[in-house]
């Protein structure tokens, strides 16, 4: 029997605000096809100590101040585990606003 | 008109663009970088969907109130004390409804329109807290 070839998909990772300086930046990271929100966030916080440090808890919680958006919608934490994320999709990343 | 831009923009002209002859008040807002010791400010966006957001907070805003035009110009990049960086104007029959409409879109885009501020001093550099805490939509 074959083995199934792992796929991989290129997701956008947009971030603001001091989430932007911590992660250096906008990204493209390349995730397991079906990967979740929560997956490709581990991914994010793993590109450096910094980016993990500003998304994470010790305990490896999302950081209460954490937006998560998923194509310019707003995602709430509690579906990171079971959203999952498409070939092209744009994630963003961000404390809250302070516009005005 | 919606606009998140890095261009500055003439007031009076924007109030012209609004008026007609069936609106008794035109009610304005501007909101300017205040001097709290600070020297520049830097305004950054999420853009497409700072614009969205701007479009559905105006829909909402004649949804709810006898207004007949609006218009919001939101500025990004660095900013000097004094410069502007907020316009709202709000064209209307009757002041109330002007005021109230006015007040409302303020309100709601210092709570959900993606955009940041940093102050920046001769001291260093600060994040301005948003007003409204991250946690669920």
């Amino acid at each position: 029997m074959l083995e199934e070839m792992k796929r991989e998909m290129q997701v956008r990772v947009r971030a603001f605000a001091r989430l932007r300086e911590a992660i250096g930046g906008d990204l493209t990271l390349e995730v397991p096809e079906g990967a979740t929100m929560s997956r490709l966030l581990a991914a994010v916080g793993g590109t450096s100590e910094q980016a993990g440090e500003a998304l994470f808890e010790e305990n490896g919680e999302l950081r209460g101040y954490v937006i998560l958006m998923h194509n310019g919608r707003r995602v709430r934490r509690a579906e990171a585990g079971t959203l999952t994320l498409a070939d092209g999709d744009e994630v963003a990343l961000f404390p809250p606003v302070a516009g005005g | 008109m919606i606009s998140v831009t890095r261009d500055d923009f003439d007031v009076n002209a924007v109030i012209d663009r609004v008026r007609r002859a069936d609106m008794g008040a035109l009610v304005t807002f501007l909101g300017v970088v205040r001097d709290d010791g600070i020297e520049e400010m830097e305004l950054e966006a999420y853009e497409e969907v700072a614009v969205k957001e701007l479009e559905t907070i105006r829909d909402q805003a004649f949804a709810e109130f006898p207004i007949g035009a609006v218009e919001i110009i939101h500025r990004i990049g660095r900013l000097r004390v004094g410069e502007d960086i907020l316009l709202i104007v709000v064209g209307a029959g009757h002041r109330k409804e002007a005021f109230d409409a006015c007040e409302y879109i303020l309100e709601r885009i210092k709570h959900s329109v993606p955009i940041w501020k940093k102050e920046i001093g001769k001291d260093g550099e600060r994040w301005v807290p948003g007003e409204s805490f991250g946690g669920d939509p």
